[in-house]
């Protein structure tokens, strides 16, 4: 691995804002030549961040997004044969039928490994995928290499790509495969840390609204048994609507008046709730 | 280097595997951690996998470094140690005495509450902490007296902190909420859930059948004849009846009806009924169970392949279950005793189960739960009880 690259080290970042620890970790991880395994509530940034490292490195990155019923060959690479069995039969393309290679697509973490860069390889949403999977993929990720059956030929990683694994926490992972991994929980933002993001996603936005805003968004989480709380990505778009609406007032906020709600929560119930807890409020 | 520290999160009930304590030592060796700090997030980060034991790691990484006490014990701690004072005071008074270095007859006036108080407040009173020791109080000592427990400690209470920011940042205990266990979140019972998969093959053909494939391009002589499938999609049909009179199940209604709403969409169909205790003439449809009754011989030309889940503490007046006017309720009068009408919903629908947010252990004090669980396979509403149904009700 040229040198360059191996000495980069990630601080600072365009979009995301990155408190030191994230950062510390991520360092460790990347010198330990660890995967770096991130939970959290969704929308806390865990699959931000993975383009913020690859931003910041500037790294090709490459996401494997996980699905439920994946196996993990798809991952690695895919021997094509209906194109293979299409072209033996109509012999119209350029590829030779007999050299099976022809036929064979590297999956995502085939092409981290046969990259000539280093790249940042996301796999996102880990926890979706069944166990056996998971395990698996990371003996292929240990190693550094896996077997194409059909050619019998090794790929092995040119370089190491730096790995991020997101995970939902929907369940919870195998212990095996936590042992290999580095391991950080994001946590919601507190209100400081959120006035920062909101800084830099909106850059002229006012203090004023901002700061309304934000309150207004802790008090909407805060109401108690919602569904599924509002989280960052929910709030960025909520300001964004606020900012388009001309008719908007800062002072609305102010009064525990939210405009747009919608656009805070996705769950019927969830908002009838909250337009509850806003009336009982207005009245006293 | 920092064994102890390593032990110490082990005894606390972290898992920490010895491998990764390895993987921190490599860390340790190339340079990376250079100030507590870093020796904070990057132990952290390699050392612990879960969010629920950070809250802990920020005790144990606050005492380790500065002393101060991991809180949590305290309280009940003392109580312990106290009641073993006592017990052993029982025992041998004389001994207690000769180490309290107080005279025996001043304690043997005191009543059992009075000693255990009077212990209490010596236990508070010892400000320095001595494991091993040969004082009287301590952990693991000597002394005739004392705990024999695990506190990490000693008795020592609070701490004294330097600004340490790592340590100061492991005091916050930002983790706490994360700490706790819940019961029963939707997000785990959504994952026990899924599990509960009927698939049959639905939608559009987009699938090769590469064995029908192969034969029939050989039957073709050669001439490719590709042939498309459909998909395997999910596609079962749910009965859910929940049991939603009485305070006992109040917990319970919301989050599995929401929960089983939730997984909507992965079933063919899904039905929710209402009913207080148990199962008369009908089960209803509506939460108030007056306005739109189902007549439970109605399920009979249902498809027996739909999975039934009753949901219920099956606790109730035997006679509500046998007798044959047994219901609460003055209007409902069928002439079944309800234990028959369950019966017959338990061979219309053989794959069947009765969840029961009541602790398994308490079952056979309930004559009724008893009864029932002889109709219907019953599972502790529970992850656990959760996951067994669930594989239950998968068995064709």
């Amino acid at each position: 691995m040229p040198k360059n690259i191996s000495e980069k080290k990630f601080s600072k970042e365009s979009k995301y804002v990155l408190d030191e620890e994230i950062a510390k970790i991520v360092n460790i991880s990347m010198a330990l030549e660890m995967p770096l395994l991130l939970k959290g509530e969704p929308g806390t940034g865990k699959t931000m961040l993975a383009h913020a490292i690859a931003e910041n490195l500037e790294m090709p990155l490459i996401v494997l997004n996980v699905k439920s019923s994946m196996k993990l060959i798809e991952a690695l690479y895919q021997y094509d044969t209906l194109t293979r069995l299409n072209d033996s039969r109509f012999g119209d393309s350029n590829r030779d039928v007999s050299n099976i290679e022809e036929y064979i697509k590297m999956g995502k973490i085939g092409q981290a490994f046969t990259a000539e860069n280093r790249t940042v390889l996301l796999i996102d949403e880990i926890d979706k995928a069944d166990t056996d999977f998971q395990d698996d993929m990371l003996d292929v990720l240990d190693q550094m290499e896996f077997d194409i059956i059909e050619t019998d030929k090794t790929v092995s990683a040119n370089n190491r790509p730096v790995i991020i694994i997101t995970s939902n926490s929907k369940k919870d992972l195998s212990d095996p495969f936590l042992g290999r991994c580095n391991f950080h929980h994001i946590a919601f933002p507190d209100p400081k840390m959120m006035r920062k993001i909101i800084n830099v996603h909106f850059s002229d936005i006012s203090s004023d609204l901002a700061e309304n805003a934000i309150e207004a968004f802790y008090n909407v989480r805060n109401v108690e048994s919602l569904e599924k709380k509002p989280a960052t990505r929910e709030l960025i778009n909520w300001i964004r609507a606020l900012q388009t609406d001309p008719d908007f007032k800062t002072k609305k906020l102010a009064k525990g008046n939210i405009p747009y709600l919608g656009v805070l929560l996705k769950k019927s119930q969830d908002y009838a709730q909250v337009q509850n807890h806003i009336n009982r409020r207005r009245l006293f | 280097m920092f064994i102890n520290f390593f032990y110490k999160l082990k005894e606390v009930g972290i898992p920490v595997s010895p491998t990764s304590f390895l993987i921190f030592h490599k860390a340790l060796a190339k340079g990376l951690i250079n100030s507590l700090d870093d020796f904070y997030t990057s132990s952290r980060s390699i050392l612990i996998k879960n969010e629920r034991y950070f809250d802990l790691f920020d005790q144990v990484f606050a005492y380790h470094f500065e002393g101060v006490e991991i809180p949590e014990y305290d309280a009940a701690e003392i109580d312990e140690t106290a009641k073993a004072l006592l017990e052993q005071w029982l025992k041998d008074p004389a001994d207690i005495a000769r180490a309290l270095g107080i005279d025996e007859s001043v304690l043997s006036k005191l009543t059992p509450d009075e000693l255990i108080e009077y212990f209490k407040e010596r236990l508070k009173e010892q400000t320095e902490r001595h494991d091993g020791g040969n004082k009287w109080i301590g952990t693991k000592g000597t002394s005739p007296v004392g705990h024999s427990g695990t506190h990490p400690g000693g008795m020592r209470v609070g701490g004294v902190s330097q600004n340490k920011s790592a340590v100061k940042v492991a005091m916050e205990r930002r983790y706490k909420d994360y700490s706790q266990e819940g019961p029963l979140t939707q997000a785990m019972m959504g994952e026990a859930l899924k599990k509960l998969k009927n698939l049959i093959p639905a939608g559009a053909k987009d699938i090769i059948d590469i064995d029908e494939t192969i034969y029939q391009t050989m039957k073709n002589a050669g001439e490719i004849e590709i042939i498309f499938k459909r998909g395997l999609k999910d596609r079962l049909k749910v009965i859910l009846a929940i049991d939603n009179g009485g305070w006992s199940m109040d917990p319970y209604i919301s989050v599995v009806q929401s929960l089983f709403n939730h997984s909507r969409s992965r079933f063919k169909e899904l039905k929710t009924y209402f009913f207080h205790n148990t199962i008369y003439d009908s089960l209803w449809v509506d939460p108030g169970r007056h306005k739109v009754p189902v007549s439970i011989d109605k399920f009979a030309s249902k498809d027996p392949e739909t999975r039934l889940i009753i949901v219920g503490d099956a606790s109730m007046a035997p006679y509500e279950l046998m007798s044959r006017d047994g219901s609460i309720y003055l209007t409902h009068r069928s002439g079944i005793p309800s234990i028959e009408r369950l019966k017959s919903l338990s061979e219309i629908f053989p794959h069947c189960v009765w969840l029961n947010p009541v602790p398994i252990y308490m079952w056979h004090y309930t004559h009724t739960i008893v009864k029932i669980s002889k109709i219907f396979p019953m599972f502790e509403l529970s992850l656990d009880g959760l996951e067994k149904a669930v594989n239950y009700l998968k068995a064709k």
